[in-house]
This record gives structure tokens, C-alpha cells and sequence, in this order.
């Protein structure tokens, strides 16, 4: 917990350096008045918010057509959150609906000033928008720590309800003349939800068909108007948060291996125990009804080619795990020691090796090459949130000018730097490159890290000559002394 | 230190630089099996810490290693025994923890990380190879013949009643003490033959290591005045006797007293009183010798001796009322519990309660040493035959610690080494005898009958009169050959088989075959205390009996009322009188101690046997020694004085709290009324005890290990009894279970 | 013990009983003076049947504490015997010490043989019993009239315990320590006869000198010692384990099932076994090789040699007896 409180502040901090930054640039530009109100210079001509709530975190798609109103050509477009949402925000990515060529937008979090309740993101559109014109955004993004287990404690073989509260109209900058939200779900059984007046030909809102509701549409909106809404719905699968994944990946070009270890630090968001665990009943219930909102296992799809993986904790080895690899899957099944419950936690570490070719290239230039997984970690139906994670990528002892790349959403990356790592051998360390992000969710499993840096052959050489010269030493060492007379008893003849 | 081995072994080629080598090459193969016979825990489950103390000792490294050595000199532990704290600093045997600390950081230097965890469970198998070495020197000292030593090197690097206590993974004191022992003693033997004050010095530095490392450096402390007492009364004093002694004890003990936790002792208890006198008696012996050298005259000589024995005599007096007076400090407890065997059963349950204090049976014997167990006396005979300084030693050795081992079982570990040593002797003169390839010719033995004839008679032993002739018949000699062959085949079987099977399981983790032959592990220990360390406060209060205190401060991290370190019997009692009396009763007493969580283990859906209602007799003892009017052992069995679990369990066993809690919630997991106890294997009663103050809060897979949370008082005010039932749905009629009274008495 | 007979003597006795309770009723106090005073001239009270109900009918301001034995040799009470002097030691050290009756305690003692239908009215099947009466009225009154019993749970107690056990229920009143006499009679004997071995001693010296010297015989004195203690003998001692026991069928079981259980017997067969072993050992290392003749060498040798095996063998099928899964032995003990 101590580790994470320091990520926490350490992430603060970089937030606060990447805002003053993004704040000079700003003033540059234009009002550095305290409250901050992005100049009305689009229209949300129609906007479609679709939530999703099928995971344990909430995903939100914005598909919303923007026209410019201003007489010049504007290219930053204004995305409000609260202070509250904009740190549990991740993975935010903008592109163009009409033509995917275009690639993803920058889109990055300025902070004008930190008071005020209403954080903005500006989505830079690449070629700014001509007066009149319009473009078709999709906007999606992720928030974590999003639910309210209702009620708060049940008991171990009850049914596990969540609620989820946001705003049936989408809080925009702008004004928005047409509207509408859906919010999809897990499952159909939605015991409440708030209900809105009707308009046109539908008396009520929301419509709910399947496990489908929708708000809207509605008419014309003025900017930043809201509708709060809150839906409770059945979630009987554990609410899985990783607060802080550290994943070091080591890379050995003499073993021709890399090795990879995950430390996850797991809690149950999910609603507490009301009366403590009974294991008879839980024995009993493995039996009658299998479904339970515990979290009883998790499976991890390796790349094919993983071996040799261990699962422990903090205390040793964790027997209850099984290894299913073949031709066409690595698949790690692992069993926490005891079943978490909401509220409960437990840390735990795996590891696996893998052969360096899958992951290693030489380039014609004499460098190498690193493409591995930015995240792995479990698949599980119900989703999994990372709040913090640590990749540390541990290059040869001696390797230099280190670039890397990775296709996780910019806006998530933290921080990023090269530091040394020392561990069996090394004289001057090994080259370690650390990348932190936030606000990840499993959905970014596989996305790749690309890592380029030079090996010269002499940095390959050195471990050896280093252990035979110490070697060559202490043998001259001992043979000096076994030259010396160090015979106490001097036989008197 | 490192430099002396390797000269002695040069030295013992005399000069035949190959059989150096070789020997050299053997001894380290010897070392390497040693070794690998001890790594079957680590093959087959993993890199664990086994048992109960060592967990502790690995705390204690890992403090060492996190805070350096003078915060670990001074620690203040307030996590054990609860709330009273525990001087851990000044009541521990620091050798073993600063000796892999100084390991840990020396692998450091060298740029080569080992986890501190790794060189705490590889520890012992490491000393055990040095042990094997140290063996191979000390039996270098008793016979010229180089196999025995080596010999005597591999029985110690193989023999199980070592490998018991030196598996990888068991971080104990005894990793390291036996090695220290063994070597201790070479060197008083090499001090002893060559008077030389140098060997003197380095035994009492290597005996202030042992009294670092081990609370048993009483037995090397006594052993050695009393060789040195055998000595002087077979009129073997001599100024090599007199040089090696004195310089043993005077910096040996100044070493000893180094340790916090022995301090003042070596001056102060009766334990350590024979060294002094010896020491004060060889400092007569000395003044009366020069004096006799200064003026040979016989009256005056004999006047001499009696006056030595007369003050010998009342220094002896003079210690024995200084005892009586309460100057020197008695035996104390598990030191006294040797020389009266019955002390400790009356006066000191605690002592008596733990499993390796009690008396060894023969099977233990011979499934500890097997075949050397009787080659132990013929090495003690072929003792006898030239009966030289060194050879007293192992006589004196073999009695004692063959009396020791007798007495208890853990010292079967300092008998060990000498029966290793007495072996080697035997079986290397069988061999030496029975492979030697010449015949004797008739007309050399009449020579040698001839010459022997004169000076056999010196001999000592009637068996050793006659001269050696050699064995005649090649088949008798092939016979004999094969057949050794074949018994230490069969040894080195039975120590293999034993090692895996008796002494390689790690007790923190239990493991179980499946029908398909397959290996299963129950690993319901550290599923709790993982549970505990993760999903309780960070000074949540666990109150356990005090066997399993070291591993959860160890696995779990929690406080813990008491422990494996049983210095204070009164808060053992309280936990003890806790368990076993009603829950009204308990109650209070967790609520005084801030209790939040109690821990039992619970055997009976496995059958494993060490659990808590096994051990619960031991509980009530102990708590009965503190209030014999409130708990008695006699209400715990039935009328027809039975231990019984089931219907006919007395009530005081039905209404303790350790009956509630191991067998709470049990009959559920039955249908009605087939509730079994697998383990004590007996029917239990259909309806299930009832809990009033506490809660179940965890149960591992097995049921092995039952976790019940102390409840806060009750919001209204109320009982928890009453509280209890009316959560039931019960009515308030549900009376309070009242405590036995007095046997009831028709007076008429 | 002979219950019938006491049965039939107790049912012949009860009739009388209530009336000698009904006859006698003195106020507490004077009840007291007069046992207190016998007390004094012998404690304890040797009590019988009248003087006991007198002694413990209720309303009684003083404590009684009573032992009810069976001393007579012919009910074998063991128990019995060895307590005696114990309590009688406790009675008289705590009467003297409290002349004047302060703590208002009386030790009595009732035997069997003047008590029976005590006994039986007490239904009591096992002797000897210690019942301490505490008083009904008066300063120490206590709430229930019923006897506090002391139970001799684990064999003989020291005049101590008991001590310690009767002070704690008499608490804010005098407890008079014990007093051990001291025993001048052993003193002397023992002076005496160490005296007494010490002149025999130097007497004798010159011919205990060369048995002191004997090597031999230190070596035999070692070896046997060796033997007892490897053998479990010690395990005897503190367990003090039957000799040998019954197996079901009526025949006598040598040897104890289980791993860390032995009977007497049986540490004496394996100490035998390994001495053969090791006397074998010794004759194969030290004598056949000192023999001269050939033919005698080969005898012996093959002699001891045998036994060695096949003695081993016995040994190693008595450890799989033992130690049910043992996988090794040797022919010919399969």
C-alpha cells in the first residue's frame, strides 16, 4: 500500500509538472483568466453517448458530428469531466468516424486551473475545421472505481447489485442540438433506474429493451447542461481492481531469454461480506450454485512459447495453479489462496520465461529490436482495471541509446525513463527503461511495446572477462598464501 | 580457519602429495552428498522455511539484515506476547542469525544477490558439509589409520540422527551448533596433545561461537572438565592438560559471557560450576606439581596429595553450600530436567509438553543411526586399547551423551558425532584388518611372539595381549569384506529412505497422495495466515496456543499473545485457561488482552493428528499449575477416565471454548447426525456447539485451520449469550452454562 | 479391597446412625474447644462414626478436615500408606503451630475399619478421600455447607501441597507452615556407613587398587552403560513402561506395537542383541586376527561372523515389526 500511495502522489506530480507545461503553451495562446470557459466555436449537431457497463469498468463511446460556428477555422475541440472523473479517466482515444486513415487524434488533459470542479481534455483535430464545416468524432474512453456495490455488505450466497450514476445528457462544452445516450448491460435484470419525463411520441424515458436502455433522444441542450441518472443493475462477478501492477520484463541475450514477472496488488471492489466467511456454506455452494460474485480464479493467456511459469506470494509458493501449453496456447490458470471476497485483497506474483528469438530482432543497423506486450495479465469474462502500472523493461549490461514506442493511449502514459537496475555480476548495472501508466483496463491487453537500443559486442564481453578475471586473481591470491609459512606449531626436534 | 583444514589434510598425505589430493578429493565428494542427501524438502515442495522456531530465527535474520546489527543487539518486539513485549535482542542466541546476515552481505559484495530467504533455508545442508569435514579431522586425532576419518566423515554427512535437524529449511540453531560442536572439540584435542596455547585459544574462540549459536554449549561445558577431571584422576596430569585447559576456560568463558542472553552465567549457575572447579583444581594440581619438582620427598609428597584432595574436597563442600545458600542459582529447569528425569513433568509442564523433550525409545535410536548404533561400543572398546588422552575423550563423550540422548530426544544430536567417530574406528579396523592382501608367514609370527612376548603384557587390555598375526584364509577375508560391503550398503539405504521419508516435510505444508498416485499438497497453514496478513488490521491481536505463535508472526505478521519462546508460563497459563474453560469465562480474558482474532487447528476432517484437541490435555495442565481451583485436568476425562470428543465428552470439555471452536459449524458439512471426527474417529453429538462471543471469520480448505473473530460488545448492553440466542430466535430462557461445582455429598 | 463383607457390615451399621447424630448436638464452639484440645494431645483426630457426624454435623463455626483412609494391610490401599505419614506430618506441624486454635481448624482422620458406614453413606468405592468442611456460621461462615474434596490425582502428595491447598480455602486466618523434622537417624547411618566404607576402602586398597586400574574392567563397566542407555533404558525409567504385557489371546506380547512405545523386556533383548553384535565386532576386529593357528582363526572367524549376519537380520525384522514399512532386511529373517 505504501508503494502505491507514493505512485499516487509521484503521479500528482507529473500531472501538475504536464499541466504547468500544457498551461504555458495555453497562455500563449489565449485567456488566462481563472475559470476557464472554452470559446463557443462548435455545435454538437448530433451526438450518440453510448455507456457500457458490461464490464467492471464503464466504457463510454461518444460518436457526436461537430460543425464550426465560428467565422475562423478552429481546431480544439473541449471535452469537460469533473476533477473526480478526469483522475479515474483512461485510455482515451479520438478518431475520425468517416475516414479511419486519419488515425488517432491528440487528445491530452489541460488544467487550467485546479479548483474548479470541471477538468477539460482538448482534442486537437489535425487539419483544423473550416467555418461551416463538420466531422464526425468517436470519442471512447474508460473510468475505473465507476460502480457502488447496492447494498453495500450481503451475505457470501447472495446476489451482487451494482449502480452506476452519470448524466442522461452528455455534459458537453457546447451546445448540442440532438442527443441521445443507450447504456448497455451486463444482463437484462435492471431492478431500478431513474426515469425521465418523455418527449415527442415516447412519454417516458428510458426505453429498455434487452439489456438495453436508452435515454433520448433529445431536443436542443445549452453547454454543460446535465440530467443525473442512476441505474442498478445484477453483477454477480467479481469486481476485479489491480491498484498497482509492477511487470518487469528482463531481457538476457547470453540465455537467449526473456523473462518475464508480474506483481499484481488485487482488491474486490465489490459489495463486503455482511456476516463473516463460512466455509460450509461456500463447500455447499460450489455444489449447488457455481455462479458467485468471490473471485475464485483467473486465467492468463501467455504467448505461446511461455515456460517454466511460477505463481507465488508473499509467503511462498501458491500450489493451486495449472499450466495448459501446447502448439497453439499458453494458457496459465491460476487459484488465489482463498476466495476474495468484496473488500478483501490479495497480492500475488507470477512469472514465466520465454525464448528471446519470439521477441528479438537484430536490425541491419547492428541494434536490436524488443516487441513484446505492453500488458498481459488475466483475460476474465468480467473484465479487469488497472489503476497503476509499472513496466520495467531490463536491457543487457551495457546497452545504450534506448527508444521506445508504444501504441497504449498516450494520454494514459505517466511517465517514462531510463534508469539502472543492478542484480547478479554487474559492475556499472544494467540499462532499465521504466514506463508508468494509469487508468488501464484489460481491453489493453496485447497493445505493443517497442523498445530499439544498441548492444556493442564489448558490453556483451565484459561479464565473462570480469568473472575470469576475479577468478584468475583469487587463485593467485590462495596460491600466494599457500606459499606463506603459516605453520603455528613450530615441531621442536 | 579456512587455512587449517587444508594444512592438516596436506600434512596427512605425509608427504604422498596424491593421497593428499585424493583425500582432499573425497572429503569434498563426502561434503557435496552431505549436501544434496539434505535438499529432498526443496526438490519436492520448494525453498520454504520449515516448522515452527525456525520461523522465528528467519524473522529475527530478516530484522537483522533490514536494521543492521546494533538496532538488532537492542530490538524491542512488541508484536509477541502481547502486551507484555519481548526483549528479543537480549533473550535470543544471536550466532545463527549474524552468521547469515554476514553470508548475505559478503554474497552482496560479490555482486551476487541471493534473497536472504534462499541462504536461510540452504544454511543448514551448508554446515552440515562442514560438519562432515570437522568429523574427518577430529577422528584424524584418534586413530593414525586416514580411512577412519573418512569414514567418520561420511557416517556424519549421511547419519539421520544429524540430517533431522539440518534438512534444508530447517533454520535452527542446531544448523550451525553441530558443526561448532564437532569443531570445538577437535580443537581441544589437538590443544590437549600438542599443550600448545595457540589451539587453546582458537578452541575457546570457536567455543564462544557455539555459546553465540546454541543454548546446548552446556554440554561442551561440562564435557570437557570433566575429560580433563577423568585425566587427572587416572594420574594423567600434565602441563599440556594444564595449558590447554586453562586457556580454554579463562577465554572461553570471557567469550561466553559476551551474549547478552548469557551474561553473568557462566559464574553464576551450577551448570557451569564443574568448569571453575577444574579450573581452581588445575591451578592446585600446577602449584603442588612445582612444588613436588622443587622437593622430591616422599611424606612430603604424600602430605601434598592429601592436602590437594582435602581441599578439592571442601572446595566442593564450599559449592555445594553456596548452592544450598542460593548464591550460585540451581539447576536451571530444562537443564535440571536431565539429571531428574521427573522434574520437569511435575514442575515444568511446559517443558514437558514439547514433543522433542521426551525420552528416546530404541526404535529412535536405531532408525537414527542404524548400523553404527552397535559398531558404537566396538569403536568405544578399540578405545581402550592404547588408551591415550584422546581416546579418554570419546569414552568420556560416548557415556555422556549416550546417557543424554537416552533422556531426551533432541540430544541424540550431540551423540550423533561421537557414534559417527566410534564407527569409523571400528569398521576402519575391520577393514584395515580384513583387506590387508599379504598372509602372515609362520616364522615371522614365532618372531613376533617372540618380541611381543616381553611387551605385550603392558598392554592394557587382556583381549590386545598377544601380538597380531593377520588373517590366514583369503575367503575369510572376501567373507568379511562383502559383508561389511553389505551392511553399509544397507546404511547408506536406510539413510537415504529416511531422509525422504521421516525428516524431509517442511510441516508448514502437508502433503498427500491422490489415488492416481499423483502428489497433493494441503496447504491450508499459509492460505490462513495469508488470509490473516492480508484481510485483518495491521495489529490485529491472534490468540493461538503458543506452538503456532512463531509461524504466524512469521507468515501472518500479526501479533501473537505467545510463542515457541516460553519465558512466561503465567501468560502461556492465561491462554491456556482461555481455551479451556467456558466461554463466560474466556471472554473477559480475550477482552483484557485485546484479542480480535483466535486461531485453533482442527485435524478432524483430514485426520491430521497434531492438532489442538490433541494438545488440549497440555493446555489444561499448564493452565491448572496456575489456578488449580478453576481448571482440573481430571474433569476433562469421563467418569470411566477417557479423553472423549463425542456424547459422552464431560461437560467441561463440551462448554471449552477449544471444544466450541474446533468442531463450530462442523456437523453442517455432515448429513444429520454422521457428523465424524476423522481423526480421533468417533461420532459426534447431532446438535453442534454454539458460539456466543465470537464469529467464524475464515476456515482454510482442509478445516485444518479455523479463524474465529472476537465480537465487540454487544450494542445493547446485553450478554453475548443472551444476545446470542435472541438472534437465534430463541427466548431469553437459554440459561448461562454454570462451571462445575465441588462433587456433590449425601450427608444424612 | 473386600467390599462385599464391608457391605454387609455397613448395611448392619446404618440403623443406628441417625440417632447417635440426633443424640449428640453441643453448641459449635464447645464442640470445637473439646476436639481442638484432642487435637493438641494427638493430631489428627482419630476419628469413628459418632465422633465424625458430631464433628462435621452443620452449624459448625470451625473448619474440619477430614481423612477418610483404609490403612489395614488387607484392603492393599497403597495410596494409603504412603500419605499417612504426609498428613499426620501436615496435622501435627499445623496444630502446634496454632495452639490456641486461632485458625479454628480440625484435622481428623477416619480409617475404614472404625468408619464403614461413613464410607457407605458417603457411597465412597475408592480411599483415601480428603473432605475439608467449611464452616456454616461464625466469621468464615461460607455459602454452602458441602465439603470442598481434594483429589489425589497424581499419586502421593507432599504434606506441602496439601498445605498450600487447605490454605487457599481458609483465606485472612493463620496458616501455620510445615515443619519437617529432621531426620538425625539417617544422618548417622549415612555418616557411618561412608565412614565406615571409607576405612574398608583404604584397608583394603591394595587389592581394590589393580581393579580400580583394570582397564578391562572400565572398558566392561562402559560398554554395558552404552548398551542400557541406547536401548531405551532410560525411557523405562521416566515412563515407567510394563515389563511385558498380555497381547488378547491370552500369551505374553514381547515386544510393544507403535514406534515410540517399548516394554521392559523387550530394551533388554535388543541391549542383549546389540552387546552380541558388538562383542561379535570386537572378536572379528581384535581377536581373530591375534590367533595363530589357522584352523581355529577360520572357525572363529566364520563363527562370529555368522552371528554378526544373522543377528543383524533378527535385528533389522524386530525394527520392520516395529516400523510396519521398513523396506530393508537381510536373509535369513526375511
Amino acid at each position: 500500500m505504501k508503494t502505491s500511495a507514493v505512485f499516487s502522489a509521484l503521479v500528482s506530480l507529473l500531472s501538475l509538472a504536464s499541466a504547468a507545461s500544457s498551461d504555458s503553451n495555453s497562455k500563449s495562446k489565449s485567456s488566462s483568466t481563472s475559470t476557464f470557459t472554452p470559446p463557443q466555436v462548435f455545435k454538437n449537431a448530433n451526438l450518440v453517448h453510448v455507456v457500457s457497463v458490461e464490464k467492471n469498468y464503464v466504457k463510454e463511446n461518444i460518436n457526436v458530428l461537430v460543425e464550426n460556428i465560428d467565422k475562423a477555422a478552429q481546431d480544439e475541440y473541449f471535452l469537460p469531466f469533473t476533477a473526480d472523473q478526469m483522475s479515474r479517466l483512461g485510455g482515451v482515444e479520438v478518431k475520425d468516424r468517416k475516414d479511419s486513415s486519419a488515425g488517432l487524434f491528440v487528445a491530452e488533459v489541460v488544467e487550467f486551473d485546479q479548483e474548479s470542479d470541471i477538468q477539460y481534455l482538448r482534442i486537437r483535430l489535425p487539419k483544423a475545421l473550416a467555418p461551416g464545416a463538420q466531422q464526425t468524432l468517436g470519442i471512447s474512453y474508460y473510468l475505473l472505481k465507476a460502480y457502488k456495490p447496492l447494498p453495500a455488505s450481503i451475505k457470501q450466497e447472495e446476489l451482487q447489485y451494482l449502480t452506476y450514476s452519470f448524466s442522461a445528457y452528455l455534459p458537453s462544452a457546447y451546445t448540442t442540438t440532438k442527443q441521445k445516450t443507450e447504456v448497455k448491460f451486463p444482463s437484462g435484470t435492471i431492478p431500478d433506474y431513474t426515469k425521465l419525463p418523455g418527449s415527442g411520441d415516447i412519454q417516458e424515458f428510458p426505453l429498455k429493451q434487452g439489456s438495453k436502455l436508452t435515454y433520448g433522444p433529445f431536443g436542443e441542450k445549452p453547454a454543460g447542461a446535465i440530467e443525473p441518472v442512476t441505474v442498478r443493475f445484477e453483477f454477480n462477478k467479481p469486481v476485479t481492481h489491480v491498484s498497482l501492477l509492477e511487470r518487469d520484463i528482463e531481457v538476457s541475450h547470453w540465455g537467449g531469454n526473456v523473462a518475464f514477472e508480474e506483481r499484481y496488488t488485487l482488491h474486490h471492489r465489490g459489495a463486503n461480506l455482511s456476516s463473516l466467511f463460512n466455509r460450509v456454506k461456500w463447500q455447499q455452494a460450489t455444489y449447488y450454485q457455481p455462479t458467485t460474485f468471490a473471485l475464485k480464479e483467473m486465467k492468463f493467456p501467455l504467448r505461446v512459447g511461455s515456460e517454466d511459469p511460477y505463481y507465488t506470494d508473499v509467503i511462498g509458493n501458491v500450489s493451486t495453479s495449472r499450466f495448459r501449453s501446447n502448439k497453439r496456447e499458453a494458457l496459465l490458470e491460476i487459484k488465489p489462496r482463498y476466495p476474495v471476497f468484496g473488500g478483501w485483497k490479495y497480492p500475488f506474483t507470477i512469472g514465466w520465461n520465454s525464448d528471446a528469438k519470439n521477441f528479438l530482432r537484430k536490425t541491419v543497423s547492428g541494434g536490436f529490436v524488443l516487441n513484446v506486450p505492453f500488458l498481459e495479465g488475466p483475460k476474465q469474462p468480467e473484465g479487469v482495471e488497472y489503476e497503476q502500472v509499472q513496466v520495467r523493461v531490463v536491457l543487457p549490461e551495457g546497452a545504450e541509446n534506448v527508444k521506445y514506442h508504444t501504441s497504449i493511449p498516450t494520454q494514459s502514459i505517466t511517465e517514462g525513463g531510463v534508469e539502472i537496475h543492478r542484480t547478479f555480476l554487474d559492475t556499472i548495472g544494467r540499462t532499465a527503461l521504466v514506463i508508468k501508466a494509469r487508468n488501464l483496463v484489460d481491453d489493453f491487453r496485447d497493445r505493443e511495446l517497442v523498445i530499439t537500443y544498441d548492444y556493442p559486442l564489448m558490453a556483451a564481453l565484459r561479464k565473462p572477462l570480469i568473472v575470469f578475471g576475479s577468478a584468475v586473481a583469487v587463485f593467485v591470491a590462495a596460491w600466494a598464501v599457500g606459499n606463506l609459512e603459516l605453520k603455528f606449531d613450530a615441531r621442536k626436534k | 580457519m579456512s587455512a587449517d583444514p587444508l594444512q592438516v589434510l596436506a600434512s596427512a598425505g605425509k608427504g604422498e602429495s596424491t593421497r593428499g589430493l585424493l583425500r582432499v578429493i573425497i572429503l569434498l565428494l563426502i561434503a557435496a552428498a552431505a549436501i544434496a542427501s539434505r535438499l529432498f524438502s526443496v526438490i519436492r515442495f520448494e525453498s520454504i522455511i520449515h516448522e515452527f522456531d525456525p520461523w522465528f530465527n528467519f524473522r529475527a535474520t530478516k530484522y537483522l539484515v533490514a536494521n543492521g546489527f546494533y538496532n538488532f543487539w537492542d530490538w524491542f518486539d512488541d508484536r509477541t506476547w502481547h502486551p507484555l513485549g519481548r526483549v528479543t535482542g537480549g533473550t535470543l542466541y544471536p550466532g545463527l542469525m549474524v552468521t547469515s546476515g554476514i553470508i548475505y552481505h559478503a554474497l552482496r559484495a560479490l555482486t551476487i544477490p541471493v534473497d536472504i530467504r534462499n541462504i536461510c533455508v540452504l544454511l543448514a545442508p551448508a554446515c552440515s558439509g562442514l560438519t562432515a569435514v570437522a568429523t574427518y579431522l577430529l577422528t584424524n586425532e584418534m586413530t593414525p589409520s586416514p580411512s577412519a576419518g573418512l569414514l567418520a566423515a561420511l557416517f556424519m554427512g549421511i547419519a539421520p540422527g544429524y540430517i533431522s535437524r539440518s534438512v534444508a529449511g530447517s533454520y535452527d540453531n542446531e544448523a550451525i551448533a553441530i558443526f561448532l560442536l564437532v569443531f570445538t572439540f577437535y580443537l581441544w584435542i589437538k590443544a590437549l596433545k600438542q599443550g600448545s596455547m595457540l589451539w587453546g585459544a582458537l578452541c575457546a574462540l570457536f567455543y564462544g561461537y557455539m555459546v553465540a549459536s546454541w543454548g546446548g554449549y552446556a554440554f561442551i561445558t561440562c564435557l570437557l572438565p570433566l575429560h580433563a577431571f577423568v585425566l587427572i584422576c587416572m594420574g594423567r596430569y600434565s602441563t599440556r592438560l594444564y595449558v590447554s585447559y586453562t586457556t580454554w576456560y579463562a577465554l572461553g568463558t570471557l567469550a561466553s559471557m559476551q551474549i547478552p542472553f548469557v551474561g553473568f552465567l557462566p559464574v553464576k549457575t551450577s551448570e557451569h560450576m564443574p568448569a571453575l572447579g577444574i579450573f581452581g583444581f588445575l591451578q592446585l594440581l600446577a602449584f603442588l606439581d612445582y612444588v613436588r619438582a622443587a622437593m622430591p620427598s616422599r611424606q612430603f609428597q604424600t602430605f601434598l596429595w592429601m592436602f590437594a584432595g582435602g581441599t578439592f574436597g571442601l572446595s566442593l563442600l564450599g559449592l555445594v553450600l553456596a548452592t544450598s545458600a542460593g548464591v550460585i542459582a540451581p539447576w536451571g529447569g530444562r537443564f535440571y530436567s536431565l539429571w531428574d528425569t521427573s522434574y520437569a513433568k511435575i514442575h515444568i509442564p511446559i517443558i514437558a509438553s514439547v514433543s522433542e523433550h521426551q525420552p528416546t525409545a530404541w526404535p529412535a535410536f536405531f532408525f537414527d543411526l542404524n548400523m553404527l548404533i552397535w559398531l558404537f561400543p566396538v569403536g568405544v572398546y578399540l578405545c581402550f586399547q592404547e588408551l591415550a588422552d584422546e581416546h579418554v575423550f570419546i569414552v568420556v563423550y560416548a557415556v555422556f551423551g549416550s546417557y543424554f540422548a537416552g533422556v531426551m530426544v533432541r540430544l541424540m544430536l550431540t551423540l550423533t558425532p561421537v557414534v559417527c567417530v566410534a564407527a569409523a574406528i571400528a569398521v576402519s579396523t575391520l577393514l584395515d584388518t580384513y583387506l590387508r592382501a599379504k598372509l602372515p608367514k609362520p616364522e615371522e609370527i614365532q618372531a613376533a611372539e617372540a618380541s611381543e612376548g616381553k611387551k605385550g603384557a603392558k598392554s592394557g587390555l587382556k583381549s590386545t595381549s598377544k601380538p597380531v598375526v593377520g588373517v590366514y584364509a583369503i575367503w575369510g577375508k572376501s567373507m568379511m569384506v562383502s559383508a561389511l560391503a553389505v551392511y553399509l550398503l544397507i546404511f547408506v539405504l536406510h539413510c537415504t529412505w529416511v531422509t525422504s521419508n521421516a525428516y524431509s516435510s517442511p510441516s508448514v505444508v502437508l502433503a498427500s497422495r491422490l489415488p492416481d498416485g499423483s502428489q497433493h499438497i494441503i496447504d491450508d497453514y499459509r492460505e490462513a495466515y495469508q488470509w490473516l496478513r492480508q484481510n485483518t488490521r495491521e495489529d490485529a491481536k491472534i490468540m493461538s496456543w503458543w506452538d503456532y505463535g512463531y509461524q504466524i508472526g512469521g507468515m501472518a505478521d500479526r501479533p501473537t499473545l505467545v510463542d515457541n519462546n516460553t519465558w512466561n508460563n503465567t501468560h502461556i497459563a492465561t491462554v491456556g485457561k482461555a481455551m479451556s474453560s467456558s466461554e463466560e469465562v474466556s471472554y473477559p480474558i480475550m477482552r483484557q488482552h485485546e484479542v480480535d482474532y483466535v486461531l485453533v487447528v482442527f485435524g478432524g476432517l483430514l485426520g491430521y493428528s497434531g492438532d489442538d484437541i490433541n494438545k488440549f490435555l497440555w493446555m489444561v495442565r499448564i493452565a491448572e499449575g496456575i489456578w488449580p481451583e478453576e481448571i482440573s485436568e481430571r474433569s476433562f476425562f469421563t467418569p470411566r477416565g477417557e479423553y472423549r470428543v463425542d456424547g459422552e465428552a464431560t461437560e467441561a470439555m463440551k462448554n471449552s471454548l477449544m471444544y466450541k471452536m474446533s468442531y463450530y459449524n462442523y456437523n453442517n458439512l455432515f448429513p444429520p447426525g454422521k457428523a465424524m471426527d476423522r481423526m480421533r474417529n468417533s461420532l459426534l453429538p447431532e446438535v453442534g456447539p454454539t458460539l456466543s462471543t465470537l464469529d467464524e471469520a475464515f476456515t482454510s480448505e482442509n478445516w485444518i485451520i479455523r479463524i474465529y473473530k472476537v465480537k465487540d460488545l454487544d450494542n445493547l448492553g446485553r450478554d453475548h449469550t443472551s444476545a446470542a440466542a435472541f438472534d437465534r430466535g430463541h427466548k431469553k430462557a437459554k440459561k448461562a452454562s454454570k462451571k462445575r461445582g465441588p462433587r456433590r455429598l449425601r450427608v444424612d | 479391597m473386600r467390599w462385599p463383607t464391608l457391605f454387609s457390615l455397613a448395611l448392619f451399621g446404618t440403623g443406628s446412625l441417625v440417632a447417635t447424630a440426633a443424640a449428640k448436638k453441643t453448641p459449635p464452639e464447645e464442640r470445637f474447644n473439646v476436639y481442638h484440645a484432642k487435637a493438641l494431645a494427638s493430631a489428627p483426630v482419630k476419628l469413628s462414626d459418632p465422633s465424625y457426624r458430631e464433628l462435621t454435623s452443620s452449624s459448625r463455626d470451625y473448619t474440619v478436615a477430614v481423612l477418610l483412609t483404609a490403612m489395614e494391610s488387607r484392603y492393599g490401599c497403597q495410596l494409603c500408606r504412603e500419605f499417612q505419614p504426609e498428613w499426620e506430618l501436615l496435622a501435627r506441624s499445623w496444630t502446634s503451630g496454632d495452639k490456641k486454635g486461632e485458625s479454628r481448624l480440625v484435622f481428623g482422620t477416619l480409617d475404614f475399619g472404625d468408619g464403614k458406614d461413613i464410607f457407605m453413606s458417603l457411597g465412597l468405592q475408592t480411599a483415601p478421600v480428603l473432605f475439608l468442611f467449611p464452616p456454616t456460621v461464625g466469621p468464615h461462615a461460607t455459602a454452602s455447607p458441602e465439603p470442598v474434596r481434594y483429589d489425589f490425582t497424581s499419586g502421593s502428595q507432599a504434606a506441602e501441597l496439601v498445605h498450600s491447598w487447605v490454605a487457599r480455602h481458609l483465606p485472612d486466618r493463620p496458616h501455620p507452615p510445615i515443619k519437617r523434622p529432621i531426620n538425625w537417624m539417617r544422618w548417622i547411618s549415612t555418616f557411618v556407613v561412608l565412614s565406615g566404607g571409607l576405612t574398608v576402602s583404604y584397608a583394603a586398597w591394595p587389592y581394590v587398587l589393580p581393579i580400580i586400574q583394570n582397564r578391562t574392567v572400565w572398558a566392561a563397566i562402559t560398554l554395558i552403560s552404552i548398551l542400557l542407555f541406547t536401548s531405551g533404558h532410560m525411557f523405562n525409567q521416566i515412563r515407567n513402561v510394563p515389563y511385558v504385557a498380555g497381547d488378547g489371546r491370552g500369551g505374553i506380547s514381547y515386544f510393544a506395537s507403535g514406534f515410540q512405545s517399548q516394554y521392559g523386556l523387550e530394551t533388554q533383548i535388543v541391549a542383549a542383541m546389540y552387546g552380541v553384535l558388538a562383542l561379535s565386532g570386537i572378536s572379528l576386529a581384535i581377536k581373530v586376527p591375534r590367533m595363530s593357528d589357522p584352523k581355529m582363526q577360520g572357525v572363529a572367524l566364520l563363527a562370529w561372523a555368522s552371528v554378526l549376519f544373522v543377528v543383524y537380520s533378527l535385528l533389522l525384522s524386530i525394527f520392520r515389526g516395529k516400523n510396519p514399512g521398513y523396506p530393508f532386511s537381510l536373509p535369513p529373517f526375511m
